[in-house]
């Protein structure tokens, strides 16, 4: 086993016994650290529960049904706005990172429209879309879009020219090339950009659903606030959390394993 | 004499240049040709315009004006009549190796039983037969190269165009290549061309050389190399072949100290 020095070498690799000590420590660190904060700071007060009232307030949620009604209300309004947002950025991005002309042509639009807060516009689209699920998926869309379009266009620039003018000498068109050169080129470096802009996702269905819902994890949190179950806020934060590493790993192992070409 | 297979008329290509600059003028009124079943080489130091006439006769550059013929018929856009293989990275990295060898022949229309039989025998003559389900990542540089000229070699093109193919090789390695490379050509009685900056390498491969002058890139000198179809260590050390040498690198070093 390696040594402290080792340990804290730049750089350097890490065995996996040390990589998952190390994870495992640092989470029980800060749940003793929470729990520390709760007894002596808050003592004791309803504002700040202890990590064991948190979880009871989840097991609540769950043999209740609500959680899971919850949670399937707001996965379906990301699942759906998300996947809108990443089918227009690949086809976007790529355009835009395989020809100049397109570049050229939408490259300043999306960068101009990508400073306005996506939030700012909430109140327009509970005018424009009423008040049910349009607005939320909207919102998300909108909200996530123009970050996943630039950044496929950064991952369908990096394609190698050689491989496109290899492409062309083989006899490729430009529709062949696309579909068959740079897309599978760049598909690891889309679920990248997947797996990055994933949080501004669930940022804009909190705002969402903060404004206008029947249901949903964030519309749970508003409510649970209203009759100050600050425990249940807390679970509810914890299921975020929860739904967030969940995705981020699944999506690395995705790029693992269905892409070994593009392992480093 | 019959039509050549490959031949330029006055390629030329100037860069455009910006509101104050002239541009440049990259290639003069390039005249070459070569033969059927000949192995020609272009030579010329670096920055001569050499990649680019390859790129103009490949396709993937259009030439400001002269012309270039493919059996006679004048040729623009690239096309599977003119193979091409790169210095390096060009193979596609998701692909296996038949994957790749396969793709020209796929795009070409072939049957299936048609792909696989060109893919298996094309392995078996740059001898990858073995590592036909590899991933490039898992080759060596070398293998990489043989793989990409089984490609270009795939969809049968008139003409193969070789752009500094070794240039980013090992001295072992390369070497290696270039008997690999008089293999093929006498194996499969390919018409090559292929652009490189290494004296030597164009004087062992080809029947004959152009050498090609900087800035503007013209044809100074056409060679023929006096030694036929008899190649073999023992002709680097033919007086002829280092006279040869000789001349054309000091005739590159002087283009280069005047450039």
């Amino acid at each position: 086993m390696a040594g402290p020095g080792t340990l804290l070498a730049l750089r350097s690799e890490l065995d996996a016994r040390w990589q998952s000590m190390l994870g495992v420590a640092g989470v029980l660190g800060l749940l003793a650290g929470w729990q520390l904060v709760a007894w002596t700071v808050a003592g004791g007060s309803f504002l700040l529960p202890t990590p064991v009232q948190t979880v009871r307030a989840l097991g609540e949620l769950a043999s209740s049904g609500e959680l899971w009604s919850d949670m399937l209300a707001s996965v379906q309004r990301v699942g759906i706005g998300y996947g809108i947002s990443l089918a227009i950025g690949i086809v976007f991005g790529v355009a835009i990172g395989s020809m100049a002309a397109a570049e050229a042509f939408f490259e300043p639009q999306f960068g101009l429209l990508r400073y306005i807060p996506a939030s700012a516009l909430t109140p327009l689209f509970l005018l424009w879309l009423g008040i049910d699920e349009p607005p939320k998926i909207a919102l998300i869309v909108v909200g996530t879009v123009f970050y996943n379009i630039l950044m496929v266009a950064d991952v369908a620039r990096s394609v190698p020219t050689t491989l496109i003018n290899a492409s062309y000498t083989l006899g490729a068109n430009r529709r062949t090339i696309l579909r068959r050169v740079v897309l599978p080129h760049s598909w690891p470096g889309i679920i990248d950009v997947a797996r990055i802009n994933l949080a501004a996702a669930w940022l804009m269905l909190v705002v969402a659903e903060l404004l206008a819902a029947q249901e949903g994890l964030a519309f749970r949190i508003i409510r649970a606030q209203r009759f100050r179950q600050v425990d249940r806020m807390f679970a509810l934060l914890l299921v975020f959390g929860a739904i967030g590493i969940v995705s981020d790993v699944v999506l690395r192992a995705v790029k693992k394993y269905g892409f070994p070409w593009a392992r480093p | 004499m019959s039509t050549p297979k490959l031949r330029c008329v006055g390629v030329t290509k100037r860069f455009a240049g910006g509101r104050r600059s002239p541009g440049v003028l990259a290639l003069d009124g390039i005249d070459l040709e070569v033969r059927q079943n000949e192995l020609v080489c272009i030579v010329g130091a670096s920055g001569c315009g050499k990649s680019t006439l390859l790129s103009i006769i490949g396709g993937l550059e259009t030439a400001t004006s002269g012309i270039v013929e493919v059996d006679g018929a004048s040729v623009t856009g690239p096309g599977p009549d003119r193979g091409m293989v790169f210095q390096g990275y060009s193979l596609f990295p998701w692909k296996t190796v038949q994957e790749n060898v396969r793709f020209g022949l796929e795009l070409a229309g072939a049957t299936t039983q048609e792909q696989q039989a060109r893919t298996d025998e094309l392995l078996a003559v740059v001898g990858l037969a073995d590592f036909a389900d590899s991933l490039p990542r898992e080759l060596s540089g070398g293998m990489r190269q043989r793989v990409a000229i089984a490609r270009a070699l795939a969809p049968e093109p008139d003409v193969l165009l070789l752009d500094e193919p070794f240039g980013a090789l090992d001295a072992q390695t390369k070497r290696s290549l270039q008997e690999f490379l008089l293999t093929i050509w006498q194996r499969t009685s390919a018409t090559i061309l292929m652009v490189t900056h290494d004296v030597d390498e164009a004087i062992y491969l080809s029947g004959r050389v152009y050498v090609l002058s900087s800035r503007p890139g013209r044809v100074a000198e056409e060679i023929e190399i006096p030694f036929g179809s008899s190649r073999g260590t023992h002709i680097k050390r033919d007086p002829r072949f280092l006279d040869l040498r000789d001349d054309i690198e000091e005739h590159l070093y002087t283009q280069m100290v005047e450039g």
